[in-house]
């Protein structure tokens, strides 16, 4: 068998569990599981990695000199910090506002939490401060939002701060100035005398200055992400180094890359590794938005159910939204991220009746791997979804999981009755079913409100829907709202793994600008103003290549693509776009860029929210460079016919549905063959994931295997 | 939006277009029987519009809750989508913004998130409109477009402005929604959204009485040019309206694209039951959460006007108390009452409110304690009666009253509730859900002048956001946390503010010792020192509690810290800069120390407890602290488990001599500073100090018979005289009680004649003749 041509690897190293993802050049791909490793990640992707290609009978020495490319994400960095187990940071920062990293901007006592809980105020908490109050010294310095110096640096109490902070015994020092993203020479010249100090005193501890990582507005965020940087980030790079050199050691011909948190991949060596903190959820719309470019998409809306939450990225003009300053871990951070949106519902959702309106309430919080009440092993009494879907018919409990796990319909049925059908009067399927439709209706709405907010209507759409418990609920979710296409990719459990080896490898820099032109501006004006911008693309341009030089890469290698954040004067929310321009110098030039702004504009606010009367602010520059590099093939299969073979059909099942009992049709997924169509009513398994073709619905498998989930009129 | 437009069967710009008959309201009625009507069912039978039945939710509870969930997440979709369109950081940062939907009589039927507040506030622009035959002159249309921020028509303050849009099928109002956002500046006698300076309506700024500024879903220009002449903020002023207006217009789709889904019949029916709903969900939380029976309680706050630094007219400068007994029964079946009765009277001042900010408001409150979910509508006001006396300053009975800074005494009134609530809760055992009440959430820094970009501007800081939160019965309050009109307390970061505002950041501190001390302590504010820089002709003022605590501790618990003001003027900070010498930085961690006068010389420094001031002007290098409070306690601080205490100290939290004398911490100091308690020389300590206690208390009847025979002497300062002699004159109940818990003679009263104080308003009032 060794004559499979392995070429992408993908590991997803989670706190318990290393995953690895190995794709051939048909895009076949097997997934192998063992043990994470904490100490040398290293030994358990290898474990993996084994496990994976023992379902090709090919061994790591055969597979690793093949491969072309692999992507790693990993949850150490997250776990690190989370579990407050980073390095010892010293801060320095204004004097004078010491307090400010522990105070977490108030906003810190409730990120993360449910809407009913952020009102609920005897639930707040803070986080203990990732750098404590007694390892924080302050330095006399102040620099204005235009970047003039309001109070010289008092340069004498930098070293006392520095010999300070070494006698309480740091490993590292952050320095994170105020506007210093501004006018960078006071934190820098902080940066030199502390390290100056370091050499004195004969110790070789990292400094980082939040200049040189997030040059960008807003404190809280910028030193937040600097002392990741310190904390969590700068101590995971050996762990990478290693998993690097061992693959390596097993013939591997590549750089090994990060999943980073701008969609993109990155080396080990980046500067700014804190861009790898989170990856694994955006791995899926990673892959949607290369599926949509080898099918031709430009306008994706990705649909990811697990257990917990029912995640949703929108891709426009093939591009992702991203977010500037995010929350993760319940801290505020300077990081792009791929914009998600997450509501709390997903299968393993706990659902309930309300003891005071008796209304029901499905979530926020869900039974995770205890599945639900049809679980006995999982130790839970309140239902979830999960017991409705079981109650319904539409999953086997016989074949969970790939009968890995048994589930018990009786007990789902029970616990049904009493906690939901009887509290309101109701058959248990009539129950269940309308704990389905509820959920499905309230992620149909926020699925259309989340296209509407941005301006598009659904028709202009293709809706992705992938992740374990996503093809259960897609057609509930998409039924009525007219999406041009619903694609249900048959490898939709692993979907996500997909998307990391897919991901380009790319860079992106921000830089935070203040450029005011009024609505009457003279020409002199606008081209000064198209100056600036092009100055801070210029730098950032140099800061991209710099990196792709680690790897080798010559700047002529770069694919360069130049955005700019734009907002009306004296507004508090920008936009980010990506302008037409290769460079900009004139007039004519900004005119350009403010007319692309004030299309976005009336697209995302409705027309008359206008205002150009204003005049412009470009509060940010961005650029982002790629290489190429090799990327998963999307499968592709001879056209077989509409009528699915007979080895297919895996019999029939009495599912309940809209208030009857029918009879659905059982089908295997890996043994449909492309062009085969699929007529309601029919359940498609596979080990890790179950389609549903409900009435009204029709599905086709085309030569991608890829599933088309069709609304009949 | 024009895609959801196509997904309807009858498009709005039909609606739009299509002629309206002469009565609006549902089956040929015009809105203001509809209204008279619900009132009486609801009167008659005690059950919403005379719902005693929820046919729709028991017959079909899924569709019922579906249709929740599309409005519910519609509504709160719109807010953060219209959010990004605003400039102001108070509506775009700090979320003070509020859509909610009403039925075609003005009730709530679903409001979105942010400042809940608004369930009732415009309802009763609505309200109004509806019993003044608006749809007659000036007509009620499809695409029209109305305006409200006057106070006396049940508004909290003007700075919340409302725009409020009717919703119309096949010729009938089948509802309103309304958008409020608080705007930065209203056009008052002094810069800022709740400045200090007015005393009448006539100071307040720019109020609008629900009038009809648009028409086909456009702003009328002669609105336009005057709204824009009669503000100092103009751009925000704009972009908050187009705010509101996005959101209206998003909203109305959302309702529209319903009722073509569900039928009008149905959406109707929903409405109906929805508020019924609400009314039973909140009955059955008090029934689970609480204990029947009477929670009394009580708080003030100090109105010091006789002060040079308050600039106002000579009948205003009194320095008085407001006064907020409340008295909370719970019947058994669930009913909930609040009775006001023995609140002091409206002033001279800026801080009256109506009785719909009130009733509406409290809500705010309630919602982070007993009903912390989504499902917030007109239903929790039918199921609670409301007691507020006439004459008092949450039910003023003259039109002249201002209200920029209705909060000061709502945040006030309101603590106490929290303690009434947090005894049913600890009765009940659940006493993780005790919180001895929320913080004064000040300070206001406010002003404005021409700022760092050369602009007429006006400055609100909502670092306010973030006040220490009562302490609970198992834990701490938390420090510099929120704040009672927002739970999602944001202090938001320096260099926003520092885009905003004129004024550099020298200082953002923990401030020890203002949570109030106690077993669990309440959390600690914190305090920002600004430095004027870059502004011209430039003026700030203070607003706060300054020589009363407005809250009070649990079940021994202390109240919180109250506040006092520093300012510099003419300080010498340019020549320290460029000498590098020392200068003021970072926290006041003990005012009575003047740390910052150690290092600064200035012509004029004002440091002391007149925390409320009118425009004082400021010039570059000039200083200001702003001081946010913290929250009062919970439990005999001698029960407080020493390494708290310990933690405390270590953590700047409480100041040593503090430690010593409440908590009777004994403890050393470290070379490092490190604070070590030592926990059995402490308990000794603890042990001595309950009996100094005992020796110094007296039996409360004794204590009683002294404090009556002050009473009947009329031995107390002059403005708490005053403050009892407002309460008495508006509510005689409360009077007889006062009389009768003390055992004073029959003939015992205190009038405001017969203290030397002035008193407008006192006699020619309309008192009763609108009732």
């Amino acid at each position: 068998m060794a004559s499979r041509k392995t070429q992408i690897l993908a590991i997803d190293a989670g706190g318990t569990m290393t995953d690895t993802f190995i794709i051939d050049d048909m895009g076949e791909f097997v997934v192998g599981k063992a043990q994470t490793t904490p100490g040398d990640e290293s030994v358990g992707l290898l474990h993996s990695a084994v496990d994976a290609l023992s379902f090709w009978g090919m061994t790591v020495e055969e597979a690793f000199p093949q491969l072309l490319t692999g992507v790693y994400s990993g949850t150490a960095m997250l776990n690190r910090l989370v579990s407050r187990k980073g390095r010892k940071v010293g801060l320095i920062v204004n004097k004078g506002m010491e307090d400010f990293h522990r105070m977490g901007r108030a906003i810190q006592s409730y990120l993360g939490y449910s809407y009913s809980d952020r009102l609920h105020i005897n639930t707040h908490r803070y986080d203990p401060p990732l750098v404590p109050r007694e390892w924080t010294r302050g330095v006399t310095e102040r620099i204005d939002l235009f970047g003039n110096i309001v109070i010289p640096l008092y340069e004498h109490e930098v070293e006392p701060a520095v010999r300070e902070l070494v006698d309480e015994g740091v490993e590292a020092i952050v320095i994170s100035l105020l506007h210093s993203y501004k006018n960078p020479t006071h934190e820098r010249r902080v940066r030199d005398i502390a390290k100056a100090t370091l050499r004195k005193l004969k110790r070789d501890l990292p400094v980082f200055a939040s200049v040189d990582y997030y040059p960008v507005r807003k404190e809280s965020h910028r030193t937040n992400t600097t002392i990741i940087e310190a904390y969590a980030a700068d101590p995971s790079r050996r762990t990478l180094e290693l998993v690097d050199e061992r693959m390596k050691e097993q013939g591997a011909k590549f750089d090994v890359r990060v999943m980073a948190t701008h969609g993109g991949t990155i080396s080990i060596r980046a500067n700014e590794l804190a861009r790898t903190l989170v990856s694994g959820p955006i791995g899926g719309v990673v892959g949607g938005k290369y599926l949509g470019e080898a099918l031709g998409i430009q306008n994706i809306v990705c649909s990811d159910i697990g257990g917990t939450s029912f995640d949703i990225a929108l891709i426009t003009q093939g591009d992702f939204t991203i977010d500037t300053s995010p929350d993760m871990a319940r801290l505020v951070l300077s990081l792009p991220l791929v914009a998600m949106d997450s509501v709390g519902a997903g299968t393993g959702s706990f659902v309930r009746v309300d003891p005071y309106t008796k209304s029901i309430v499905l979530g926020p919080d869900s039974a995770g791997y205890r599945v639900g009440g049809c679980y006995p092993e999982g130790g839970l009494d309140t239902i979830t979804v999960s017991d409705c879907h079981v109650v319904l018919g539409l999953i086997n409990p016989d074949n969970f999981l790939g009968g890995q796990i048994k589930l018990d319909r009786e007990r789902a049925y029970q616990s049904v009755k009493e906690q939901l059908a009887d509290p309101l009067g109701l058959s248990v399927e009539a129950a269940s079913y309308g704990v389905i439709e509820l959920l499905e209706a309230q992620l149909r709405n926020y699925l259309e409100s989340l296209v509407m907010g941005k301006g598009y209507s659904p028709t202009q759409f293709a809706c992705f829907s992938y992740g374990g418990g996503g093809p259960l609920h897609t057609a509930g979710y998409v039924r009525g709202l007219g999406f041009e296409d619903v694609l249900v990719p048959a490898w939709a459990a692993g979907f996500s793994a997909f998307g990391c080896g897919a991901a380009d490898f790319e860079y992106r820099y921000d830089r935070t600008l203040d450029i005011n032109v009024g609505a009457n501006a003279t020409q002199k004006e606008q081209v000064e103003a198209a100056g600036i911008l092009q100055e801070a693309w210029n730098e950032l341009t140099e800061k991209v290549q710099q990196e792709f030089e680690k790897n080798g890469f010559q700047s002529k290698d770069v694919q360069l693509r130049m955005y700019f954040r734009m907002q009306y004067q004296g507004q508090l929310n920008d936009l980010e776009i990506e302008a037409p321009l290769a460079t900009a110098t004139t007039a004519d030039d900004w005119k350009v860029l403010t007319m692309t702004f004030e299309e976005t504009y009336a697209r995302v606010y409705a027309r008359a929210a206008r205002s150009p009367e204003l005049g412009y602010t470009v509060t940010g520059a961005i650029v982002r460079g790629s290489v190429e590099v090799p990327k998963p093939k999307i499968p592709e299969e001879p056209y077989y016919g509409e009528t699915p073979p007979k080895e297919a059909h895996r019999g029939i099942r009495e599912v309940y549905w809209d208030g009857e009992w029918i009879q659905a049709d059982i089908w295997e997924m890996e043994a449909l063959k492309a062009g085969n169509r699929i007529e309601a009513f029919s359940i498609i398994e596979s080990p890790a994931t179950t389609f549903i073709v409900p009435l009204g619905f029709e599905a086709v498998l085309d030569q991608h295997r890829i599933f088309h989930l069709r609304e009949l009129d | 939006m024009a895609t959801r437009q196509d997904d309807l069967s009858v498009k709005p710009e039909g609606l739009l277009h299509q002629q309206y008959r002469r009565t609006i309201g549902w089956n040929g009625k015009t809105l203001k029987a509809m209204r008279e009507e619900v009132d009486r069912l609801t009167e008659e039978s005690g059950y919403y519009a005379g719902l005693k039945e929820l046919p729709f939710k028991q017959s079909d509870p899924i569709r019922f809750e579906k249709i929740f969930s599309k409005l519910r997440g519609g509504l709160v979709h719109a807010r953060e989508t219209a959010k990004r369109v605003a400039a102001s950081p108070i509506v775009e940062q700090e979320g003070e913004l509020c859509f909610t939907l009403y039925t075609p009589e003005g009730d709530s039927i679903v409001t979105s998130t942010g400042i809940i507040i608004h369930v009732g506030t415009m309802g009763a622009a609505i309200k109004y409109m509806v019993n003044h035959n608006y749809e007659e002159n000036p007509g009620i249309e499809p695409g029209d477009i109305f305006c409200n921020n006057d106070c006396q028509i049940g508004n909290v303050h003007p700075c919340d402005v409302h725009t409020i849009v009717p919703i119309f099928w096949a010729g009938e109002v089948v509802g309103w929604v309304g958008g409020v956002t608080h705007v930065i500046d209203t056009g008052a006698t002094g810069p800022g959204s709740m400045t200090v300076g007015p005393v009448t309506r006539y100071d307040d700024g720019y109020q609008i009485a629900c009038r009809k500024i648009g028409k086909n879903d456009i702003l009328s220009q002669d609105w336009v040019i005057e709204s824009q002449r009669s503000v100092r903020t103009t751009k925000y002023w704009l972009l908050d309206e187009r705010t509101r207006i996005a959101g209206c217009h998003m909203i109305r789709d959302l309702v529209l694209g319903i009722i073509s889904e569900e039928g009008v019949d149905s959406y109707r029916q929903f409405t109906r039951e929805v508020i019924e709903e609400g009314r039973r969900g909140l009955i059955n939380r008090v029934k689970a959460m609480t204990i029947p029976g009477k929670y009394r309680q009580v708080s003030f706050v100090d109105i010091p006007y006789r002060h040079e630094d308050v600039e106002v007219p000579p009948y205003a400068k009194v320095d008085t108390i407001m006064h907020a007994p409340s008295e909370i029964t719970i019947h058994p079946s669930g009913q909930m009452e609040l009775d006001f009765s023995g609140s002091s009277r409206w002033g001279w001042h800026s801080y009256n409110a109506t009785t719909v900010s009130f009733t509406s408001g409290i809500w705010v409150m309630l919602t982070q304690t007993l009903i912390p979910n989504d499902r917030i509508n007109d239903g929790a006001y039918f199921a609670t009666k409301f007691d507020l006396p006439y004459g008092a300053w949450m039910n003023p009975d003259d039109i002249r009253t201002a209200h920029s800074y209705a909060w000061h005494f709502l945040v006030s009134a309101w603590s106490p509730l929290w303690r009434g609530l947090s005894r049913a809760y600890f009765a009940r055992g659940y006493i993780e859900e005790v919180n001895a009440g929320n913080a004064n959430t000040s300070n206001w820094l406010q002003g404005g002048g021409y700022n760092q970009y050369g602009d007429i501007h006006a400055v609100n800081s909502f670092e306010a956001a973030a006040e220490g939160m009562g302490a609970c019965a198992v834990k701490d309050g938390l420090d510099h946390a929120c704040a009672i009109w927002n739970p999602e307390g944001d202090m938001g970061d320096m260099e926003i503010w520092e885009l905003a505002e004129p004024l550099v950041y020298l200082g953002r501190s923990i401030k020890p010792n203002t949570g109030g001390y106690g077993k669990y302590r309440g959390g600690c504010g914190y305090e920002s020192l600004r430095m004027v820089w870059g502004a011209e002709d430039w003026t700030m003022f203070f607003m706060g509690n300054g020589y009363i605590s407005s809250d009070c501790g649990l079940m021994g618990g202390y109240p919180a810290a109250s506040g006092y003001r520093f300012e510099a003027h003419g300080t010498d900070l340019k020549e320290r800069f460029a000498n590098r010498l020392p200068f003021p930085q970072g926290g006041d961690a003990r005012p009575a120390d003047a740390g910052y006068e150690q290092v600064l010389q200035a012509d004029v420094v004002k440091r002391d407890k007149q925390a409320i001031t009118t425009e004082q002007i400021f010039e570059n290098h000039d200083l200001y602290l702003n001081y946010l409070r913290g929250g009062p306690g919970f439990g005999d601080p001698l029960e407080r488990n020493p390494k708290d205490v310990e933690k405390d100290l270590n953590g700047g939290y409480l100041l040593p001599e503090y430690a010593q004398k409440v908590y009777g911490a004994v403890f050393t100091k470290d070379e490092r500073g490190h604070y070590q308690v030592d926990e059995v020389a402490t308990q000794k300590r603890q042990q001595e100090i309950r009996k100094e206690r005992l020796a110094r208390g007296v039996p409360t009847r004794e204590w009683m018979k002294t404090e009556r025979e002050r009473i009947v002497a009329k031995d107390a300062a002059v403005q708490v005289r005053h403050m009892y002699a407002t309460s008495f004159e508006i509510t005689p109940k409360f009077l007889e009680e006062f009389k009768e818990f003390w055992d004073l003679p029959v003939d015992w009263n205190l009038l405001e004649q017969e203290l030397e104080m002035p008193t407008f308003g006192s006699s020619h009032r309309m008192v009763n003749k609108q009732k």
